[in-house]
């Protein structure tokens, strides 16, 4: 084989490994049932947002090129309808295109208006990306013929390969944002402390009254986030052990900032073999269909 | 197993291509407007062990006389902290803007007692060596809504 085909069959199986359908089924169901939770519960705010005069709406460039009005009630409430029907109908495993499709276009105006006044979270990321790509894998229920049960296909890991990927740029491009904006000497100030005397609880005040403390934890976020990448080569075990370490990270910066980034944290389990996981869970099995052998 | 096409190989290479691209490009060199390709820039501006830590709240009076805190909050006023401190500076050139959060209250709220006069106001804490020292309040901006029971022509 020359080094040109080597190379091309590298590219391939790098990004179009053949991988389960029913992992993009398990993953399809789990992210859409969290964009229900996200719109009701944790980025709910666009409905809010009706109330507020236009005079304070900021549209993103996106916005002002396709001409979305200023969002207004009962524009938002159907909004949040679409959303939820649509990521309801995908998360039981129908219409996984159509559906798919149409929660992808009602999440980016969601996300859009959420962010549409001058404040940008980045956190949302990749559950876009998932929500975008997972349409283009089509039916991935067991069925009959090539889709049968354990079937493997390249579509499914392309669309799986963008999810991770979109996970990790959110990690590495954060860490090269603060060197941007903030410098090289970022982990050395006080953005902690910032963060936390501003919206901080009791952990908070426990993190700052360890002197340095703040300052050692800064280098080990910048540090972690320009490692991410490895999360696209890291197999088993040490994948595992990544991926532990991410969910404490979030959930440390949580109890102590009350920021949790739970639409990037779900996103991590694009990396989990979930057709083997889910189902030694012994509770779930028996109560969830798509989970049934 | 489902093999793709070459043409499928080559759009899905070429979308996510494009889309790697354009977030590189969003860090390195975008801002927010260009959102979902903007910077990754949450936390992401220095803040100096000796400098200090601004926090903004909006206060308001009531037509009952009652000196109270504006929620900024999606339950509150619709409008989080983040959004306001988002456009302070246009809090501050133009304060009549201050009356659409009156107005968002009304529609939100309409029986709690209207906004009469709204101030902008940040509490300001200086740090030494990462710790608070103290804080001091400033004020940014103040307008009196002219028709406290109908901002911005609200509510009728």
């Amino acid at each position: 084989m020359s080094a040109g085909a080597r190379a091309g069959a590298a590219w391939r199986s790098w990004w179009f490994p053949a991988l389960p359908l029913r992992r993009v089924a398990l993953l399809r169901t789990l992210l859409h049932l969290f964009v229900v939770l996200d719109a009701w519960r944790i980025t709910a705010w666009p409905l809010a947002h009706g109330d507020v005069p236009a005079e304070l709406y900021r549209p993103l460039l996106l916005f002002r090129l396709l001409h979305v009005p200023a969002p207004a009630p009962p524009v938002t409430h159907l909004a949040l309808g679409v959303l939820t029907a649509s990521a309801l109908v995908v998360a039981a495993g129908r219409l996984p295109r159509l559906a798919g499709a149409v929660c992808a276009a009602a999440y980016l105006y969601w996300l859009g208006n959420a962010f549409g006044y001058s404040k940008v979270d980045h956190d949302h990321l990749a559950l876009l990306v998932a929500l975008c790509v997972l349409p283009t894998v089509g039916a991935a229920r067991g069925g009959g013929g090539e889709r049968a049960e354990g079937a493997r296909s390249e579509a499914a890991g392309w669309a799986l390969r963008c999810v991770q990927v979109a996970a990790v740029c959110t990690y590495f491009l954060a860490a090269l944002a603060k060197v941007r904006f903030g410098g090289w000497d970022w982990a050395g100030g006080a953005v902690l402390a910032w963060a936390a005397s501003r919206r901080g609880g009791g952990f908070s005040r426990l993190l700052l009254s360890v002197p340095h403390l703040a300052v050692l934890l800064q280098h080990l976020v910048l540090l972690a986030e320009f490692a991410s990448p490895v999360l696209l080569w890291l197999r088993g075990r040490a994948l595992a052990a990544a991926l532990v370490f991410w969910g404490l990270f979030h959930l440390g910066t949580y109890l102590t900032l009350g920021i949790h980034f739970l639409p990037t944290v779900v996103c991590l389990l694009a990396f989990v073999p979930l057709e083997r996981v889910l189902p030694r869970l012994p509770r779930l099995r028996g109560r969830v269909p798509a989970l049934r052998r | 197993m489902l093999r793709l096409s070459a043409p499928a190989r080559w759009w899905r290479t070429a979308l996510a291509l494009t889309a790697l691209a354009l977030l590189v490009d969003g860090t390195l060199r975008g801002n927010d407007d260009r959102w979902p390709f903007a910077p990754m820039s949450q936390y992401a501006f220095a803040v100096d062990l000796d400098g200090e830590v601004r926090s903004t709240h909006v206060r308001a009076l009531t037509v009952e006389g009652a000196e109270v805190v504006v929620r900024l909050s999606p339950g509150g006023v619709g409008l989080r902290r983040a959004e306001v401190e988002g456009q302070l500076g246009r809090f501050v050139a133009d304060p009549s803007l201050l009356e659409a959060i009156a107005a968002a209250h009304a529609r939100r709220h309409p029986d709690e007692a209207r906004y009469a006069r709204l101030d902008l106001v940040q509490d300001v804490s200086g740090l030494r060596a990462g710790s608070v020292t103290g804080t001091r309040t400033e004020r940014l901006a103040t307008w009196t809504v002219p028709d406290p029971a109908h901002p911005m022509g609200c509510c009728r």
